[in-house]
C-alpha cells in the first residue's frame, strides 16, 4: 500500500488558485477603551493594577494573568521607559528588503509589569542599546484616534 | 498506568516544494507507510485518529472535515487539533491511556509551499490592537528575543551561526532532509540580517511533507512490534500570548514542558539520563535557548558546549541529529512530529549514516514558532 502511480511531467502538476478576503472588527474592550482614551484625550499611558500580585499591567488587562483576579485599580505609568530589547527589521511584511530599516523595541516602563512594543525614532540603529532610556513621542492631539499609533515612536530621553 | 509505545512511523517528504502531490496524497502516503510499518490495517485495527492542522495554513475553513478519508478514518473517531505535532501525539497517547483504545494514530503535515502569503498568516496571529498596527514583519519577534538572549547569557552571534553549520551538516547525512548542506561559519554570519541580530541563514526554510505515527498500548505494542519505542514522559505548557509580559530570556514554556515530561518519566537528572535530543531550532538561537530551558545544561552554557562539540553527532549530547528544522526544513505544525520521528529512528537503530551509538533515551521538544509561547515535550525509550 502506498502511491503506485506518480506524476512524471511538470505539465501535469496542476494547481488551483483560491483566496479569502478576511475582514474583521476587534472590540477593544473595557481595559483597552480606558487605555486608548487616556492616550488620545490626555496624552498619558495607564496600566491596571493587581494589588494581590503587586503588578501593574501594561498593556492593561481587566484580569490578572497570575492570580485570575478582576482588576479595578488604574494608575498612570508615565511616558518614559528603557529599551528592554530591540531589533532592526530589514524586510517588509511581504519579505522585500526595506530601504529604511525600522528599529522595533520592547520598552519597559518603570513600575509596570510588561511594557509596549513600538518603533524607535530619532536614533540610528548603531546608536541603539539595550537599557537605553527612551520616552514616547505622541502625535499632536488633533491627529490622535485612539490607537497604538497615537504614539509615533519612542525616542532617546 | 498503562504503557504506550510508538509501533509504526511513516512519512512523505521532506521537500522544499511538492507540486506532484496534493496535501491529501502526502498524508495518504505517510499513513500507508506507517500502517505498513506497524503491521496494522487502519480500517480494521486503528480505533482512533488524531490530526494536527491550522485552518489558515491549510487555506480551508473548518479543516477538520477534510482529514478522515486520506488517513483511513472515515466512520471512525477522528478529531483535529491546532497545535504542534507533539500536542497531537500527546492527545493520541492520552486516548490510549484511557483504556478505551488500544491502537491510535496521529498525523501532522505541511504544505507550506502552497501558502502564498505565509508571513501574512503569521502576522495575523499577533495581537490585532497592540501589535499588528505596527505592520512589521513578524520576524521582529525573533530578532528582539535573540538580542535579549545574547545580552542576558553572553552567547555570541558566532555560536548561533555554528548551530546552522552543525544542523545543516547533520541534514546532509539525512536523505529525507530538504536543506542538508555543508556551510562555512562565514557564509552564515555574512548572510543578510533580516531582523538584527537574526540573519537569513539562521531562519529555517519551510518544507512540505507529512508524518504519521501509530501508538499502541503495552501488550498490543509487544505483539505488533519487535522494537516498540515507549513514551515514558509527556509535558506541555503555554506561557502568555502577550509580547509585553512574557519571558524574553529563557523560554519558560520549554522549561515547564520539560519539567512535566521528566516528572512523568521519573527523570531526575536530564543531563545524565537523556542520551540525545531533537529540539526546536526554527531560529538558530532557539536551539541554544531551548537546550538550556530543557535542563540539558546550565543557562548561558549551551553556546560553549556547542563550540566544544558536545552537541555534534559524536559528542556527549547530540542535538538534532536529523538536521532539525534548519536541515530538514520547517514543517509548520508537523515540525514537532519530525523531532519525534528522528528520536524513534535513532532508538530503533535505523538512522543510517547519522545513527548514534548506544542510545536508550531521547527527548523531543517542539515549539509553535512566532508569535507563540506554546511548547510540548516527549521522552522516549527503547
Amino acid at each position: 500500500m502506498s502511491l503506485v502511480e506518480r506524476i512524471t511531467s511538470f505539465a501535469d502538476a496542476k494547481v488551483w488558485y483560491g483566496n479569502l478576503p478576511i475582514e474583521s472588527l476587534y472590540t477593544v474592550g473595557i481595559a483597552g477603551e480606558k487605555f486608548f482614551r487616556a492616550i488620545k484625550d490626555r496624552g498619558v499611558i495607564m496600566g491596571s493594577v493587581c494589588p494581590s500580585c503587586n503588578l501593574t499591567y501594561l498593556p492593561p488587562m481587566m484580569y490578572c494573568e497570575r492570580c485570575f483576579a478582576e482588576l479595578e485599580e488604574w494608575v498612570e505609568v508615565g511616558t518614559k521607559g528603557t529599551v528592554y530589547t530591540y531589533t532592526v527589521v530589514g524586510v517588509s511584511l511581504g519579505g522585500a528588503p526595506l530601504e529604511q530599516p525600522e528599529i522595533l523595541a520592547l520598552i519597559k516602563i518603570e513600575g509596570a509589569h510588561g511594557g509596549l512594543v513600538h518603533r524607535l525614532g530619532e536614533v540610528k540603529p548603531e546608536e541603539t542599546e539595550i537599557g537605553m532610556p527612551v520616552e514616547a513621542v505622541l502625535k499632536p492631539k488633533k491627529d490622535r484616534e485612539g490607537s497604538i499609533l497615537d504614539i509615533k515612536h519612542f525616542k532617546p530621553a | 498506568m498503562r504503557q504506550v509505545a510508538i509501533v509504526g512511523v511513516g512519512y512523505s517528504g521532506f521537500r522544499s516544494i511538492s507540486p506532484d502531490l496534493s496535501y491529501k496524497e502526502l498524508m495518504y502516503e505517510a499513513a500507508a507507510k506507517a500502517y505498513d510499518d506497524a503491521g496494522v490495517d487502519p480500517r480494521r485495527d486503528v480505533e482512533s485518529f488524531v490530526s494536527v492542522a491550522e485552518d489558515f495554513n491549510e487555506g480551508t475553513s473548518i479543516f477538520d472535515e477534510y482529514v478522515p478519508d486520506q488517513i483511513g478514518g472515515v466512520l471512525k473517531p477522528v478529531h483535529t487539533i491546532p497545535g504542534d505535532g507533539i500536542h497531537g501525539l500527546i492527545a493520541a497517547y492520552m486516548q490510549v491511556l484511557t483504556g478505551a483504545m488500544d491502537i491510535v494514530m496521529v498525523e501532522a503535515h505541511s504544505k507550506a509551499s502552497n501558502v502564498l502569503t505565509l508571513s501574512d498568516v503569521v502576522a495575523y496571529a499577533m495581537d490585532p490592537i497592540y501589535n499588528r498596527p505596527l505592520r512589521a514583519n513578524p520576524l521582529f519577534i525573533a530578532g528582539m528575543e535573540m538580542n535579549r538572549y545574547l545580552y542576558k547569557t553572553g552567547t555570541t552571534e558566532e555560536q548561533c551561526a555554528q548551530v546552522v553549520v552543525k544542523n545543516r551538516a547533520n541534514g546532509f547525512l539525512n536523505p529525507s532532509a530538504a536543506y542538508g548542506a555543508r556551510l562555512s561559519l562565514d557564509a552564515v554570519l555574512s548572510s543578510e540580517p533580516l531582523s538584527y541580530p537574526l540573519k537569513r541563514l539562521e531562519v529555517s526554510s519551510h518544507a512540505d511533507g507529512a508524518i504519521v505515527m501509530v501508538l499502541a498500548s503495552g501488550d498490543v505494542a509487544q505483539e505488533l512490534s519487535a522494537l516498540p519505542i515507549w513514551i515514558t514522559g509527556v509535558g506541555w505548557c503555554n506561557e502568555t500570548p502577550s509580547l509585553e509580559t512574557r519571558d524574553w530570556e529563557s523560554a519558560t514554556y520549554a522549561r515547564n514542558s520539560a519539567e512535566m515530561a521528566y516528572r512523568v518519566a521519573g527523570i531526575r537528572n536530564p543531563r545524565l539520563e537523556i542520551d540525545f535530543a531533537e529540539v526546536d531550532d526554527t531560529f538558530a538561537y532557539k536551539e541554544l535557548q531551548h537546550m538550556e530551558a530543557l535542563g540539558l545544561c546550565r543557562e548561558g552554557e549551551a553556546g560553549l558546549l556547542l563550540e566544544e562539540g558536545d552537541t555534534e553527532l559524536d559528542g556527549e549530547l547530540p542535538l538534532n541529529p536529523s538536521g532539525g528544522n534548519l536541515g530538514v526544513g520547517h514543517l509548520l505544525d508537523a515540525s514537532g512530529l519530525a523531532r519525534v520521528l528522528e528520536v524513534v529512528l535513532q532508538l530503533r537503530g535505523i538512522a543510517g549514516q547519522r545513527q548514534l551509538e548506544d542510545v536508550e533515551t531521547g527527548l523531543a521538544f517542539g515549539w509553535r514558532s512566532i508569535p507563540t509561547t506554546s511548547g510540548a515535550a516527549v521522552v522516549l525509550s527503547n
